[in-house]
């Protein structure tokens, strides 16, 4: 069984969503402060932690930054009632391999953790949107095409995870295997955490919730 | 700090200058207090100080030099005020200081420091708050006052016009008593009005605030009434947890954009504000979650309006007939086209052999974007949710 941490400052939902969980995944540690979870998190070592975007104290970021440093191997699942697009964006470029908001069904979410477990991203249809919306823009000639563009096909594997089709759903339509779905995610993710394009900040700090 | 160097303080000797009470650093409040003494007096001994060729403003530095590090506000109790008699010491010492600075030539004229003296003094009668409290000096000196405020303001007057007069007659010989006459006339109305319309003129500003933060927390409070307040209200009466998500949902929306988002400017719509509104209405009626996901945006106008509408009947459409959870609206403006997707994971429906309520819907879909110079794809398969794909491109550009 997946073993995973759980960082929230709301103690309700904290342990609302660990009696969700529990069955389907081995809740080591559940923190409602930073660097109590920040403490749990290296003790304990899990495979996966759900950390909340929002906290006093620096937040999911601080959380994310602090623990990649020492255990680079744990993975990371933000879980927020936010989704701005500051927000997400920082917290993927921070290291989360994906991103879901709080109103995801438990089924989802268990789903969504095995994925992260997997080594794969975890694209929720709003988050593909804004890669897009991030990426749409002309690229400037100085940047690195490589790191600063979307393939035709990852930009077509957005476009229906942002429609709300599941991955499975996406391979079918596509007449594509779901190895190859998660393969093309995996790799906008990569390119959304170490593109350097400005814009890619300047575009998420401009952009208001939606 | 170091404190071998810079060891002298005022605050050794009691005095600390008041942060609330303050015109430049709060010092003259500070002596006031410690002498028991308005502190307008002594800020106008400080003034008057200052005709001796700036003396009082460099005491002012070296006292504010002296009491850098203490700092008070209001709650520092003040000195019992001292009696007449003790006043008149303190002037008559203040009186001496001048005269001393006088003998020993430090001194720019008798027809400059006597006529300021008095003067500033005089306003120092009529500006003392006790006098303004009473709402104005002139009230009291018409209407049966209080004895003191009425003594203080006519010493105040007759100071003033002393003062200007002998500036008066000094600088201008030739003028004569015309001079004196309009001048002390012209003062004397001053100092009679001045102090009335400078309190007016305050008490305006501080009701003007107080009223802004009235009105805004009038407007905070109304908007949370309608909107949250009711919401919650609503929910605790649900039995039906669907409805409460669905509400709950509507609400935080509506709180997020309240909260974050400049209110659209008349006429400058957007299509992706066009598509959330239409969007949120089906979420309201059908109990449905809609979820609206946008890249790009453009004005809502003739093109982008045919474009909404049949989002919006396919938005129907899927919430009266799918049977889904949830419905996904995406849309898209790239540089040749805009598109959108209505998407629902429902139960889907053969094409061929749908029943003519859900069919006629989705002709009058196709038949409206074509109109429009646009195209309809609809994919439905029974048990696989339903997709309808519009798409019309962008002339001109």
């Amino acid at each position: 069984m997946i073993r995973i941490s759980m960082v929230d400052d709301h103690r309700l939902f904290l342990s609302g969503v660990k009696a969700e969980l529990e069955g389907s995944v081995d809740v080591v540690s559940a923190s409602n402060d930073i660097d109590e979870a920040i403490d749990a998190i290296r003790e304990h070592r899990p495979d996966v932690v759900l950390v909340d975007v929002h906290m006093p104290g620096g937040g999911g970021l601080a959380v994310i930054e602090n623990v990649s440093e020492t255990n680079p191997d744990i993975k990371f699942l933000a879980l927020s009632v936010s989704d701005a697009a500051e927000d997400v964006i920082a917290m993927i470029r921070a290291g989360a391999r994906g991103y879901v908001t709080k109103s995801i069904a438990p089924e989802e979410l268990v789903e969504a953790i095995e994925r992260v477990h997997a080594g794969d991203a975890v694209f929720s249809p709003r988050l593909a949107g804004f890669v897009l919306d991030a990426f749409a823009d002309v690229v400037p000639a100085e940047v690195d095409p490589e790191m600063d563009l979307l393939t035709p096909r990852e930009r077509e594997v957005l476009r229906q995870i942002a429609r709300g089709y599941s991955y499975k759903q996406v391979a079918r339509r596509l007449s594509i295997s779901v190895k190859t779905v998660e393969t093309h995610v995996s790799n906008v993710l990569r390119k959304l955490q170490l593109s350097n394009r400005h814009e890619l900040a300047r575009w998420a700090s401009n952009r208001r919730i939606v | 700090m170091n404190t071998t160097a810079s060891s002298f303080r005022l605050s050794d000797y009691g005095i600390v200058r008041s942060y609330d009470d303050r015109v430049v650093a709060g010092l003259a409040a500070g002596i006031g207090r410690r002498l028991g003494v308005e502190t307008v007096f002594i800020r106008a001994a400080f003034a008057v100080l200052s005709f001796v060729w700036g003396l009082g403003i460099v005491l002012y530095l070296a006292g504010w030099a002296a009491t850098l590090d203490s700092v008070s506000d209001n709650d520092v109790e003040s000195r019992d005020p001292i009696t007449d008699t003790q006043r008149l010491g303190l002037a008559m010492a203040f009186l001496s200081v001048l005269l001393a600075f006088r003998a020993i030539g430090i001194w720019p004229g008798d027809a400059i420091v006597f006529p300021a003296m008095f003067v500033i003094f005089g306003l120092a009668f009529l500006f003392d708050r006790r006098a303004i409290d009473s709402r104005s000096a002139l009230l009291s000196l018409v209407e049966t006052p209080e004895k003191p405020a009425r003594s203080r303001t006519v010493v105040g007057v007759l100071l003033v016009i002393v003062g200007l007069g002998i500036f008066g007659g000094n600088a201008a010989p030739q003028f004569g008593s015309i001079f004196i006459a309009v001048a002390a006339t012209g003062a004397g109305l001053t100092v009679l009005f001045g102090p009335w319309i400078w309190s007016l003129a305050q008490d305006l500003g501080v009701e003007r605030t107080e009223r802004i933060r009235q009105e805004e927390r009038a407007e905070v409070a109304a908007h949370l009434h309608d909107s949250v307040l009711q919401t919650l209200a609503l929910i605790q009466r649900s039995e039906d947890p669907k409805k409460m998500v669905t509400l709950a949902r509507a609400q935080e929306r509506e709180l997020r954009r309240w909260l974050f988002d400049s209110s659209p400017v008349p006429g400058s719509d957007r299509l992706s504000t066009a598509i959330q509104a239409v969007a949120d209405r089906i979420e309201a009626e059908f109990d449905i979650p809609v979820e609206v996901i946008g890249v790009g945006d453009t004005p809502f106008d003739e093109v982008t309006t045919p474009l909404v509408a049949a989002a919006g009947e396919a938005l129907m459409n899927a919430a009266k007939h799918s049977g889904a959870g949830k419905i996904t609206v995406y849309h898209e403006v790239t540089e040749d086209a805009i598109e959108v997707f209505v998407t629902d994971q429902g139960k889907g429906f053969d094409l061929d052999t749908v029943d003519g309520d859900r069919h006629g819907v989705s002709d009058s879909i196709v038949a409206r974007m074509r109109r429009h110079g646009g195209s309809a794809t609809i994919v439905s398969e029974p048990g696989e949710g339903t997709e309808v794909a519009l798409s019309i491109r962008r002339n001109g550009t």
